[in-house]
């Protein structure tokens, strides 16, 4: 029901536009290629918002319409696709593409024409290092804050509790590395002593080497800067390895419901933690109201629903409150959105000078077979449960 | 010590793997001259084939060999004859490059379409399994999967070595001219040996979907450790190429472990080049082409 009036709210018209056309909204995603599976979630949560929209009467009166153009994965033909929406289409906003990879250039593109650039899965380095003022990234924080929740935690606990070493094996990716390196730094400097560090380029396929090493080192606790393939490796090479810390973080693997315990065995889920931006019972803003939409418009259940859609909707979201409050007017939108609060599925948003979501990922953890978000308090379903118990059980 | 010798056990079971997938490879270049570019998306191919007998049907991914690899060479042999066998001329080697290529790309293509680009692995009861042998680790699917690279290399010896099919094999590799004179029908020896080729590429997709998630892209860098292995091994030696993987397998083990991680792949590419330094024609060749 909140969905529902919150929707409705965008519907009425508040600045007289509404005799004009429709609203014309240029997205490049991602629909061959290698992103084309999370490309193709993006277009679903976009376009699910586009109709639930226009189901209600549209934004100021006026139908969204969607031109969505595929750019192959491939940086440079996203960054060609905004070209082209803006100086041949004239659209009157740009929604952002999937991955980092593509979000910098295209970002940038939209900048170059003073283009507000709502997005939903840039969230490295890369996009915030440009420092442009039109980006604004709808997470609750950025990529390489993913784990600050599990620290955060683990630091809270009882000392007699706490793990007292740890190993950090990390994949050398800009969404990889630098949040396993940013959660060492701080493990560190609470005392938490480094058994084994090491960082492996992402043609490694074998992870049983750096397994071998780590279950010889014996750490307590074991911090993954993953990527899913990788994450999947570890996890299955840790089993093999009959070594269960007992504590075990990925930042990604793990956080795929849909995947993960098909990829590790059912039975090895259990306690292991890892990071996500959001889950299927999220009291947030319209959430309840996109869920029960998406599974009736796409099928399947709940819990099958990738992140990477709820990302695209509160991109709409974002957008249809602004244009709500301000007007179809980008320079407007880009000084709106840099102020106050701005709630979506993804939780209640609010933007830095650079475009940085100021809020906390959720850390979710896998209990009972189930994939629950565990922190922070305020979201959380369940309790963390620890220590991991032994792998198979 | 006890990390070093743990590494040369993982990397000789990986190597062996790697030394069936890499045998299809050079027996069909020793054969035609074709570079089979195509090898790695082959073997993934193959894995997802037995990944959906495995998902859908419960069909061990080890007994799927006994179907995969037939279908596997039923499609080799189509692949030669429809795309393959047309080359003719000084530039075949160069065109078949790129047909391969294509070949490669196309099969992602389909298998992206399929099976969509998340990873896929296979995940029998005994997926878990791991012996502990002398205080070492031995994961069972890696055994199972080692066991399963020698019965088909072993099969492929026997092919090569006691058959008429075998001799013809070799005759058209020492000599294509003269085998051809001697009544070699060198059309026919070329289409099944490169469904043998291919069909070797089943039976190690089968296993390596079993110990590595895999994806319609994991092909590009499959097709670049196979085509360093053959040209370690000596392009067309299927005994080199055998002694290439398992040296991989030990120095980028071994490496992960007392180095890093980083320097695993590039210390095999080290020892590649300082073996072509001294031996351009790689270890075996020029002595040995076909076992």
């Amino acid at each position: 029901m909140l969905g529902l009036a919150a929707l409705a709210a965008t519907a009425g018209g508040a600045s007289g536009r509404t005799s004009a056309g429709p609203i014309k909204i240029g997205i490049s995603l991602s629909l061959s290629g290698d992103f084309s599976d999370p490309g193709k979630f993006a277009m679903q949560g976009y376009k699910l918002w586009a109709k639930t929209v226009n189901a209600h009467g549209g934004i100021l009166g006026r139908q969204v319409v969607l031109d969505i153009q595929d750019d192959a994965s491939s940086p440079t033909q996203a960054a060609t696709n905004y070209q082209n929406f803006i100086t041949r289409d004239h659209v009157d906003l740009v929604f952002g593409p999937f991955s980092t990879l593509l979000t910098a250039p295209s970002a940038a593109v939209a900048n170059r024409y003073g283009y507000a650039f709502i997005e939903p899965a840039g969230g490295g380095p890369a996009v915030f290092d440009e420092k442009l003022h039109n980006v604004f990234f709808t997470q609750p924080a950025p990529i390489v804050q993913s784990g600050d929740v599990f620290v955060n935690w683990v630091l809270s606990l009882p000392k007699a509790q706490r793990p007292k070493t740890a190993a950090y094996p990390e994949l050398d990716d800009p969404f990889s590395a630098p949040i396993a390196e940013r959660m060492r730094q701080a493990f560190e400097k609470a005392g938490i002593k480094t058994v084994y560090k090491t960082v492996y380029p992402s043609e490694t396929v074998d992870m049983t080497p750096i397994v071998s090493k780590i279950a010889a080192a014996k750490p307590d606790m074991v911090v993954g800067g993953t990527q899913a393939g990788d994450g999947y490796s570890l996890v299955k090479g840790l089993v093999q390895a009959k070594y269960s810390p007992k504590f075990v973080f990925e930042a990604n693997g793990p956080n795929s419901p849909g995947e993960f315990p098909s990829k590790v065995g059912a039975s090895n889920t259990e306690g292991i933690f890892s990071a996500s931006d959001w889950f299927p019972k999220a009291k947030t803003y319209g959430n309840p109201y996109f869920v029960r939409q998406f599974v009736k418009t796409y099928g399947g259940t709940a819990d099958a629903i990738d992140p990477g859609s709820a990302e695209a909707y509160a991109v709409g979201q974002v957008a249809a409150r602004v244009i709500q409050k301000v007007g179809l007017n980008n320079a407007k939108i880009i000084a709106a959105l840099h102020k106050g609060q701005w709630p979506t599925v993804e939780g209640t948003l609010h933007w830095n000078s650079i475009g940085e979501p100021t809020g906390k990922f959720l850390l979710v953890e896998w209990i009972g077979g189930k994939l629950y978000p565990v922190l922070p308090k305020n979201v959380a379903v369940k309790k963390p449960v620890y220590p991991k118990p032994n792998w198979g059980g | 010590m006890h990390e070093i010798v743990q590494a040369v056990i993982l990397g000789l079971l990986i190597g062996g793997v790697y030394a069936l997938m890499s045998s299809g490879l050079t027996l069909v270049f020793g054969i035609m001259r074709v570079i089979n570019v195509a090898q790695g998306a082959l073997v993934i191919l193959a894995a997802y084939l037995s990944y959906a007998l495995w998902s859908n049907l419960g069909v061990d991914p080890f007994l799927s060999i006994l179907v995969v690899t037939p279908a596997m060479f039923v499609l080799g042999v189509a692949v030669q004859l429809v795309f393959v066998r047309s080359l003719r001329g000084p530039e075949a080697p160069e065109l078949s490059l790129l047909i391969t290529w294509a070949l490669a790309l196309g099969i992602e293509g389909v298998l992206s379409v399929i099976f969509k680009t998340t990873y896929r692995v296979s995940l029998p009861s005994y997926a878990d399994s791991t012996w502990t042998v002398f205080g070492y680790q031995v994961a069972q699917v890696r055994f199972f999967g080692f066991v399963v690279s020698w019965v088909m290399l072993g099969l492929l010896a026997l092919l090569l070595t006691r058959t008429r099919f075998g001799r013809a094999v070799r005759a058209t590799v020492q000599n294509p001219t003269a085998a051809t004179l001697l009544g070699v029908d060198a059309n026919r020896v070329q289409t099944l040996s490169f469904g043998v080729g291919v069909s070797m590429a089943a039976a190690a997709g089968a296993v390596y979907g079993v110990i590595y998630p895999f994806n319609p892209g994991s092909h590009y860098d499959l097709i670049s450790r196979l085509l360093s292995i053959v040209v370690l091994g000596g392009l067309g030696s299927i005994g080199g190429a055998v002694v290439a993987a398992l040296g991989m397998g030990v120095i980028e083990a071994v490496v992960a472990v007392e180095i890093s991680p980083v320097w695993a792949s590039f210390s095999f590419f080290v020892v590649l080049i300082g073996v072509l330094l001294v031996r351009p024609q790689g270890l075996f060749g020029m002595r040995e082409r076909v076992l």
